[in-house]
């Protein structure tokens, strides 16, 4: 076995011991609302995870990163209503679904590039708003689309957590599992394709390198990530809106992604407080949660003008420089 | 042995290739022309990334043409390009590793197999460097590494020495001169530097727009007046 697959880094480590913090402490000191929105940040953080890595390891803009977390969310919304199986199954078919959805997402976007590619995956995006918006998402009622008018039957989630702060936990671990997959991948034999591909694909190619099967593998990883977080939304909430997945989330995902570092797996859990908790934190404070817009505005231009690897690159270059200077000069 | 045989490629009106044939069974064969002959064009032919109009390209008696690029790494062939492409990213071991990936088999003995070709290269201090912290020289000696690993059949080099100094170039020559001996592979280079190409080529292909004007041992093709005059122009007495 690969030792370097096991080595943790510095920032693994603080990666691992701020899961490990969230995991013990975020529960028990949130109410019932924080504890909502830590969910579904943690969601989030986990499906953009899937688009950073996307972009950071092969240089691929997708656009339709919350398109699929929502079409992980019906698919086992639509499995917990026909099927008796337990949340984790459904999890899992759902996440693979997704994958399965990513990779015939993938095939027309192989061919293309750049902008081109982005705007491929920004028309599934819409496609897929339109489809929500039309069918709406099951609920318990019968037929295919299992949508019915009034309350909606009861989700199962996971037998391990029953609660909100327990799930809560559920969430985290899950996130973290994700995270740990995505670095796995970049530590083996996909992580190196994928380097050599972002370098120059006829370089790739020269390496006996697969690219459209590697460029493929990237989509079912990002569409993987992007089910089993919809999943586990779908879990927290016990139904699902159309308005939660529309095309322009998937660009604000996609931006925040840059906006906290695409490189570092800080910069998605950074995405996803911008995302979710800073808009939480605002209304909190009364004040109007549409300004959490003029600060991702703000954000993306920092990163674009001074921060090309986002905020997370930034605290990383920081924490870097103080370590250096605190054991001083060799 | 590589035969190329009728090789013809057209972009639009101009014809980069026209009909080269050439036989290269010594060990290191080289490919000079002036700037546009279409050395380049005939590596890219060999390596996939162009299809030409017609023609045949046979390595140990495999027709490569059929094969997509990547399966003729997977066969054997190696190349670097002008512009080294290590990827920042990876550390050098990494960036060698990553032409091995392909193949089935144990971990352990492809990091062997890549450990003796950085030492080959002379780059195993810097086995855990990352790519983006090598010097040019250490980037292009990564790049003759990656394509020594995985029993190669044919190796190309397009313009290996460019931007290197007169010792680096020696030391690549050196490096060029040896991988017969070390992995059995045939050797195809590029270059502008007609010394290098005299130094380590037994035999060479003269390209002038698009056609081949000389094929033969690198000595007698150089003092061909027909090169000389594609490389110098001629001179018009009046």
């Amino acid at each position: 076995m690969d030792r370097a697959l096991f080595r943790i880094t510095p920032s693994g480590a603080a990666g691992l011991i701020l899961a490990a913090l969230a995991f013990a402490v975020l529960p028990s000191l949130a109410g019932s609302y924080w504890l909502s929105v830590f969910t579904s940040a943690a969601c989030f953080a986990m499906a953009a995870a899937g688009v950073s890595f996307m972009y950071a390891r092969l240089g691929m803009v997708s656009l339709t990163q919350v398109g699929l977390m929502g079409v992980g969310g019906w698919v086992a919304l639509r499995l917990n209503y026909a099927f008796a199986l337990p949340f984790e199954a459904n999890m899992v078919l759902a996440a693979l679904a997704t994958m399965v959805f990513g990779w015939i997402l993938a095939l027309p976007a192989l061919r293309m590039r750049g902008l081109y590619l982005a705007l491929v995956t920004l028309m599934a995006a819409g496609g897929l708003e339109i489809m929500f918006s039309t069918f709406q998402f099951p609920n318990g009622g019968a037929g295919f689309w299992g949508v019915k008018t009034g309350s909606s039957d009861p989700f199962r989630g996971p037998m391990l957590a029953q609660s909100a702060a327990g799930f809560l936990r559920y969430v985290i671990v899950m996130v973290t599992l994700g995270f740990l997959f995505i670095e796995a991948h970049r530590r083996t034999a996909p992580g190196r394709a994928w380097a050599l591909i972002r370098r120059s694909e006829a370089a790739a190619m020269a390496a006996g390198i697969n690219v459209t099967l590697y460029k493929k593998w990237a989509f079912g990883i990002a569409g993987l990530l992007a089910g089993a977080s919809g999943a586990l939304l779908a879990a927290s909430l016990g139904l699902l809106d159309d308005g939660t997945f529309r095309s322009s989330e998937s660009i604000m995902i996609f931006a925040l992604s840059v906006v906290g570092g695409a490189r570092y797996w800080l910069g998605p859990v950074i995405a996803a407080f911008l995302y979710r908790i800073l808009p939480a934190l605002l209304s909190t404070w009364g004040v109007n949660a549409n300004l959490a817009y003029v600060i991702f505005g703000v954000g993306l231009l920092h990163a674009l003008i001074t921060a090309p690897n986002g905020i997370a690159g930034q605290i990383f270059d920081a924490a870097r420089g103080l370590s250096t200077k605190l054991r001083g000069p060799k | 042995m590589i035969q190329i045989d009728q090789a013809l490629v057209r972009f639009g009106g101009v014809v980069a290739l026209n009909a080269v044939s050439a036989s290269f069974t010594a060990p290191v064969g080289g490919i000079i022309g002036p700037n546009g002959a279409g050395k380049t064009t005939l590596m890219n032919v060999i390596s996939g990334f162009i299809t030409p109009k017609s023609g045949r390209v046979m390595v140990e008696g495999r027709d490569l043409l059929s094969l997509p690029p990547h399966k003729r790494a997977h066969f054997g062939l190696r190349r670097s390009f002008q512009k080294e492409q290590i990827a920042d990213d990876l550390t050098v071991f990494e960036n060698v590793l990553v032409q091995l990936d392909h193949r089935l088999g144990d971990g352990k003995s492809k990091r062997a197999e890549v450990a003796r070709m950085l030492e080959v290269v002379g780059l195993s201090a810097q086995s855990d460097t990352i790519g983006a912290a090598l010097t040019g020289f250490e980037r292009r000696l990564t790049d003759v590494a990656r394509c020594l690993v995985g029993a190669p059949k044919l190796i190309m080099f397009d313009e290996p020495a460019g931007g290197m100094s007169v010792e680096e170039t020696h030391k690549l020559g050196d490096l060029i001169l040896g991988i017969h001996a070390l992995t059995g592979a045939q050797t195809l280079v590029i270059d502008h530097d007609v010394e290098l190409i005299s130094r380590i080529c037994t035999q060479t292909l003269v390209l002038d727009f698009g056609r081949s004007i000389a094929f033969g041992p690198t000595a007698q093709v150089l003092s061909d007046p027909r090169v000389k005059a594609a490389y110098l122009g001629t001179e018009e007495v009046a």
